[in-house]
């Protein structure tokens, strides 16, 4: 990837102190897309452009799902290189956006590193949904999909507990900064415990309806089709990466529920 | 026919639960929601008109991945965003529950019937995805070299 168009605005200066906070504003966008979950090839794309819009004479950029590698010629034929390691990802799409936005609007108008560093920051701290309302999502997603597999309205109100109790230990776990696996594994676990002593007192009929309620809530859909984006415009190795911690996580997740369901049923 | 209606309209919401989940806003949550419904619509439509499952959920997640390019768009917004809440009623959660709940079983013969849907369901949307991708890129180089760039 390399954009061949030279300064265009941002005047390019022979101070390296700029062009190293420049190239950090930019990697810092592009690990802002990546860890929210944006594809690959957008990720490089928009630091490519950022790049030759700031007046580096040539950029190339190499990123996988785990990492950014960004090496720029400034027009005076310095050489800086900056890496980042990124470590874990979720999804935020709305970030992917702002992000997106902002990397447009500088491309047709660039501002200078000050005002740019501070729309970065701003980029991260922008508002979440409240956690309360994020809980309600998962009761109702899970309510909504029971139903959707052929449960009962008794079901979706199961299904919507047990859902309360996933998003729970999610969130915990992801406070002790469990292996995400490890935390998926752990937590079907615990919502298959859930389902079980549920109906056993009553709360629901069909224990796999309510289930699968859940499944639906953990199920990498995301990675799935991010990773299938990936390989299509030619970054094979992010794409397999995806696909594989995709099945990983899947894997997790029946085994957490089959271990509980074994020794509950049959 | 109630049961289809009452069923795309929970597809709908757990669409629209998952684009609150990924801190999707405004008027995106509502095309999100209805891009969930209508890829659901055309599965059932084409199960009922006598198609095979990978076919018809072939041609839901092409319609819904398609929508989602040309709305990407038109509202500017990256396509992932509108693309992946509209596939989450595709998703087959419940044939992955049962393949695995046949497998603790030991119901190996039910598990294989059960493995071999599920992954002929996700090549369905994989190949669904692939498709509408390539679609919308061509359409784009095809455009670009018309002389109208970004």
């Amino acid at each position: 990837m390399e954009p061949s168009t030279p300064a265009r605005a941002a005047s390019p200066t022979a101070d390296p102190a700029r062009n190293e906070a420049v190239l950090s504003c930019i990697l810092d966008m592009g690990e802002l897309l990546l860890t929210s979950g944006a594809e690959v090839m957008r990720v490089e794309d928009t630091i490519s452009r950022l790049c030759a819009v700031y007046g580096f004479s040539k950029a190339d950029v190499f990123t996988i799902t785990s990492s950014i590698v960004l090496t720029v010629h400034t027009p005076e034929g310095r050489v800086i290189t900056q890496t980042r390691r990124i470590m874990a990802r979720d999804t935020d799409l709305g970030r992917v956006e702002r992000v997106n936005a902002l990397s447009r609007s500088l491309c047709a108008r660039p501002v200078d590193v000050p005002r740019f560093r501070q729309a970065v920051d701003g980029l991260r701290r922008a508002p979440a949904y409240p956690l309360q309302a994020q809980c309600a999502m998962y009761a109702m997603i899970s309510a909504a999909f029971s139903i959707f597999f052929g449960g009962t309205f008794s079901d979706a109100l199961a299904a919507a507990c047990s859902g309360v109790l996933l998003f729970a230990s999610l969130r915990f776990g992801a406070r002790l900064r469990l292996n995400s696996i490890l935390l998926n594994l752990l937590s079907s676990m615990l919502a298959a415990l859930a389902v079980v002593a549920m109906v056993s007192l009553g709360l629901g009929q069909n224990p796999d309806k309510i289930t699968i309620g859940n499944i639906m809530l953990l199920i990498p859909g995301i990675a799935f089709t991010t990773s299938l984006r990936d390989m299509i415009s030619g970054d094979t190795i992010s794409g397999l990466l995806g696909i594989s911690e995709a099945i990983l996580k899947a894997l997790a997740i029946a085994i957490g529920f089959a271990v509980v369901l074994m020794h509950f049923w049959r | 026919m109630a049961w289809y209606v009452l069923q795309t309209a929970m597809g709908c919401v757990g669409a629209l639960g998952f684009s609150i989940l990924f801190n999707i806003r405004g008027r995106k949550l509502i095309w999100s929601m209805l891009g969930g419904g209508l890829g659901w619509v055309v599965y059932l439509a084409g199960v009922c008109h006598g198609l095979d499952v990978f076919p018809a959920l072939l041609c839901a997640t092409l319609a819904a991945a398609l929508l989602s390019e040309v709305l990407a768009r038109v509202l500017k917004a990256p396509v992932l965003m509108l693309l992946v809440p509209m596939l989450i009623p595709l998703i087959p959660g419940g044939d992955l529950y049962y393949m695995m709940s046949f497998f603790v079983r030991g119901d190996y013969e039910s598990f294989g019937q059960r493995a071999r849907l599920l992954l002929s369901e996700a090549g369905a949307i994989a190949l669904g995805i692939l498709c509408a991708a390539s679609l919308a890129s061509l359409a784009v180089s095809l455009h670009e070299r018309r002389g109208a760039g970004r």
